[in-house]
């Protein structure tokens, strides 16, 4: 598809493309009327409390739920006995990622329930229903599982180990996946005959994904239709539907799914887990709603995790300092199971984003999946985009260093050049637009990067050390997938937009219902959009891959000419006009259906109530202008930008401070540049905890020590700056909107850029390398060079370098 | 478990009820009172998202026996709007400074941040990200939130005359 948007055109009315309208969802958020899972109660409802390993890694021997079931208000307690009687199947989802063999990944069993081992603290071992939540929660503590502790491994290299503990008989040395891509070949080529190679060992920190609502769900069951009811949030019914069917083993048909407002995800809310399934059958068995609310202290350990890769990274350059070859090898830990997102960073996703904006001819992209006694990784916003984007980022600081070239002046010599574009890459993606060298010009100047000198004196002065640094980065959104455009004229007069994306924090609908004004002039205020409920979708692919206003954006507007046609065909029936005659346009009236060179017409709102009044319509012309499409294959696009921040260290105690932050980005046409704006914040203080602030622990028997916000520093509002945003876009060329998708851009460009600033402050103490999370003891260390400076190996080649 | 009586104003109405004395005070506002509105984000008094107003200060919910609270005058977020039912002026702050994205922190944000504003009618930017440094939001990366906090403050410093002349 090539089909480039006239910006000139778009954004000409209030509620229109490109203008920064107010949240549909705003009003009723701000009141307290929004519904969260955890807000709704079901009459007779049962509450559900999980009983959880205290151990990282043993033998079941046995479960006594004995006293648990003579307490009070007890209904059930379950195990995994009770799920294989009712005949529940393995959790797990699909996922395409391959050996470098070609074999398909390996999945061992995980049951909602453990059955004869435990992999990791926290796992579900038993659940106890009961009247009341109290009762249940008692009930929960008196349930004794006896467990014969393992040994246990923590460390996704050290997984790999002779020595180390086995998780999985069917996974020899814990590895589920052995992943390569590239021309080694070539790469080792590239690298001998190379004036300079650069090599950096990178961590990847685990993250735990903390959105503000903790998972929350309601099942049900009618015995008379043989059909679930599912409430919980997540990030897109149909893919929840499908997982939990997957897992029951019944036709997807057997479920209704719906979630309501969604208090964050960032992609951890995508899955089916354990808690789900025992609800179900609970609600199954008892033949009333069961709900489940996690405790935050129980999240910690029961939601996915995010992050957590090992990384060995090359970068070969000429003796001009132009990018011969990339290579990257290493570990992503999986956790003790294989979820769905889980091998994407260390994988497919690399391969895509660490060619970021940079014309490197060769890369090589090889990784270990392993099992390790942690809770399981997961999507956490991003998914190896970030990463990737840090490690380049990195080799790019760090080469600088090693050349003696300016960091700036090597990524100038290695831009792909916007003359270039459209233009094949390296990972097999294609780029469509965008123009890398001015994002990178235009970031140096909102950052007056001429006048850090003048900065970091005035920080010297106060006994402060400053740096800078620079995060360019380039995203591959979600793959190809397809999408659910519904528009529905309701009896009341409303438009209501039905779509498969689902928005857990971003705000679907001004967007959307902006796009639908664009396309058939339909006043703003009239629209509304129905997400969250499989029975009303045909099609979708839930949010997820900074895809959603891509994906819904074309299905919206595809849908919307499918309604124009089916309104040509009725208004010519109105009009007494000939089909062909009659046009639609869109302007400051609104849409209308006028009898080309006349001025006899009709509203698109007219016509809807016309329809609604009931009028008589010969049987070849539509009934309604009701339509439900699918749009297929909404392409990736390739959104990117610049970051510099600026960081202030305190050399005392090691606590470091982001004291200016700017950004240039590249998002196409921005259809509502207010909450990309806000998605971008968002982003970068993801990024900022990430880098500076978010330590997860587990100590050698794999205990997890940081479970608590007490104890896993999340970022506070005196953790960040303001940050200046600047949008210079070239509008993507892969989709009709011309956009490119937000979502996860800000980790992508904050974790290198702030990275950067530190190792940059910390230069005159000899630190070359310092890894995530720089916590004020991991600073406070390397500045006394005692950890944290073990990165960069120079490596110079040649006689003339 | 032995139920104790418990009476409170809640967002200006008189409210009672029977509850356990383990009963927490954001189960009884949500449970047994219907207002949602005050949302559990942990157990810990960590994130904020169980602020309410309670005789003048803010308090998180979370770590407060409903039967502490006997006596107490409360304002949760279903209180905040204006007795016309307009948004109050950081509700309508929020709106025009996207100050919220999944909404889940928003409510104990705007009861925290009247408080804040009761305390300190014109605090510096300093002074706002200090004052909502105890409640926690993952979304906005906070510079909304500080943003529609000021926008509040302006409106509430305004003279009255440039109010309605507006």
């Amino acid at each position: 598809m090539d089909l480039p948007v006239d910006a000139a055109q778009m954004g000409v009315t209030r509620f229109g493309i490109g203008q920064p309208v107010s949240r549909k969802e705003d009003p009723k958020l701000l009141r307290g009327e929004g519904r969260y899972a955890d807000d709704l109660n079901l009459p007779g409802q049962l509450h559900a409390v999980m009983v959880r390993s205290r151990h990282a890694h043993g033998r079941l021997l046995g479960i006594d739920t004995r006293a648990a079931r003579a307490m009070p208000g007890v209904a059930a307690v379950l195990t995994a006995a009770d799920l294989q009687a009712a005949g529940i199947g393995e959790m797990g989802g699909a996922t395409a990622v391959r050996n470098r063999d070609g074999s398909p990944i390996l999945r061992p069993r995980q049951l909602a329930l453990c059955i004869d081992r435990v992999r990791y603290v926290g796992e579900p071992i038993a659940c106890v229903i009961a009247a009341t939540l109290a009762e249940a929660r008692d009930a929960a503590e008196a349930v004794l599982a006896d467990i014969d502790p393992l040994p246990a491994v923590t460390g996704a290299r050290a997984a790999t180990g002779p020595d180390a503990p086995q998780l999985h008989e069917v996974a020899p040395s814990n590895i589920a996946l052995d992943f390569h891509y590239g021309d080694t070949a070539a790469v080792d080529a590239a690298l001998a005959s190379a004036a300079h190679v650069v090599r950096l060992t990178l961590i990847n920190s685990r993250v735990v994904v903390c959105p503000m609502e903790p998972r929350s769900a309601i099942g049900e069951y009618d015995a008379a239709a043989e059909r679930f009811t599912f409430r919980a949030g997540s990030q897109g019914v149909l893919w929840l539907r499908d997982s939990l069917a997957s897992v029951f083993g019944l036709p997807v048909a057997k479920f209704r799914v719906l979630t309501g407002n969604v208090g964050g995800s960032f992609g951890m809310k995508i899955a089916a887990y354990p808690e789900y399934v025992c609800i179900l059958q609970a609600a199954r068995l008892l033949g009333r709603p069961v709900k489940w609310t996690d405790l935050r202290s129980e999240s910690f350990l029961s939601d996915s995790h995010g992050r957590d890769h090992e990384m060995a990274a090359t970068l070969a350059l000429d003796a001009e300092g132009r990018f011969l070859a990339l290579r990257l090898q290493g570990y992503g830990n999986l956790g003790a199971y294989l979820g769905n997102a889980t091998t994407l960073p260390q994988t497919v996703n690399a391969v895509k984003n660490i060619q970021s904006v940079y014309a490197t001819p060769v890369i090589e992209v090889a990784s270990y999946s392993t099992f390790t006694n942690t809770s399981p990784v997961g999507a956490y916003r991003g998914a190896g985009r970030p990463e990737a984007n840090y490690y380049m980022e990195r080799l790019i600081e760090a080469a600088s260093r090693q050349t003696g070239i300016d960091a700036i002046e090597l990524r100038r010599r290695n831009h792909i050049r916007p003359e270039a574009l459209p233009c094949d890459t390296a990972a097999g993606t294609r780029y469509d637009s965008g123009n890398f060298p001015a994002i990178l010009d235009r970031a140096l100047e909102l950052a007056d990067w001429d006048g850090f000198p003048a900065r970091r004196a005035e920080s010297r002065a106060r006994g402060m050390l400053r740096g800078r640094g620079i995060g360019q980065y380039l995203e591959v959104t979600a793959p190809p997938s397809n999408e659910m455009g519904g528009i529905r004229f309701e009896p009341d007069g409303g438009v209501t937009i039905v779509t498969g994306t689902l928005d857990y924090g971003q705000g679907h609908a001004s967007p959307f219902a902006q796009v639908l004004v664009e396309t058939l002039g339909i006043p703003f205020e009239r629209i509304t959009i129905l997400q969250g409920d499989s029975d009303e979708l045909i099609a979708g692919g839930g949010t997820g891959g900074s895809k959603s206003i891509m994906a819904s954006g074309a299905a919206i507007i595809e849908a919307g000419e499918k309604v124009i046609e089916r309104g040509r065909q009725i208004a010519a029936h109105v009009l007494e006009a000939a089909v062909a005659d009659i046009e639609f346009t869109t302007g400051p009236a609104g849409g209308r259906f006028t009898i080309a060179g006349t001025d006899r017409s009709i509203g698109i709102m007219d016509l809807a109530e016309r329809l609604r009044a009931g009028i008589t319509l010969p049987d070849d012309v539509p009934a309604s202008l009701d339509v439900q499409h699918i749009h297929e294959h909404s392409p990736s696009a390739y959104p990117n930008g610049c970051h510099v921040a600026e960081v202030e260290v305190d050399p005392e105690t090691g606590v470091v401070a982001v004291v200016r932050y700017v950004m240039a980005n590249d998002f196409g046409v921005l259809i509502n540049p207010m909450l990309v704006e806000g998605q971008t914040h968002g982003g970068v203080m993801q990024g900022i905890g990430q880098a500076l602030l978010e330590a997860t622990h587990y100590d050698a028997d794999g205990q997890f020590l940081s479970g608590s916000f007490l104890d896993y520093a999340l970022p506070r509002a005196d953790h960040g700056p303001n940050f200046t945003f600047a949008s210079l876009p070239s509008p993507a060329r892969t989709n009709r909107l011309g956009a490119k998708g937000c979502g996860e851009a800000g980790c992508a460009g904050s974790l290198p850029a702030v990275m950067n600033a530190l190792v940059d402050a910390l230069a005159e103490f000899g630190v070359s390398h310092i890894d995530m999370p720089a916590t004020p003891e991991r600073v406070w260390q390397a500045i006394r060079g005692r950890a944290g400076s073990a990165g960069a190996t120079p490596q110079r080649k040649g006689s003339g370098a | 478990m032995a139920k104790t009586h418990v009476s409170m104003t809640v967002n200006g109405q008189t409210v009672e009820g029977l509850v356990e004395t383990r009963t927490l005070l954001v189960h009884f506002l949500r449970e047994t009172l219907n207002l949602t509105g005050t949302h559990i984000g942990c157990e810990t008094s960590h994130c904020g998202a169980c602020t309410v107003d309670l005789d003048g200060q803010s308090v998180k919910s979370c770590t407060m026996f409903a039967v502490q609270a006997e006596g107490a005058s409360i304002r949760t977020i279903e209180g905040m709007a204006n007795a016309d039912g307009t948004l109050h002026v950081l509700q309508e702050g929020f709106r025009e400074m996207h100050g919220l994205q999944c909404g889940f922190c928003t409510p104990g944000m705007i009861v925290r941040a009247y408080r804040l504003l009761q305390e300190n009618p014109n605090p510096t930017e300093a002074e706002i990200r200090m004052g909502i440094s105890g409640n926690l939001c993952r979304c906005t990366g906070y510079q909304n939130i500080v943003a529609a906090i000021q926008y509040a403050a302006a409106r509430l410093n305004a003279p009255a005359v440039q109010e309605h002349a507006a």
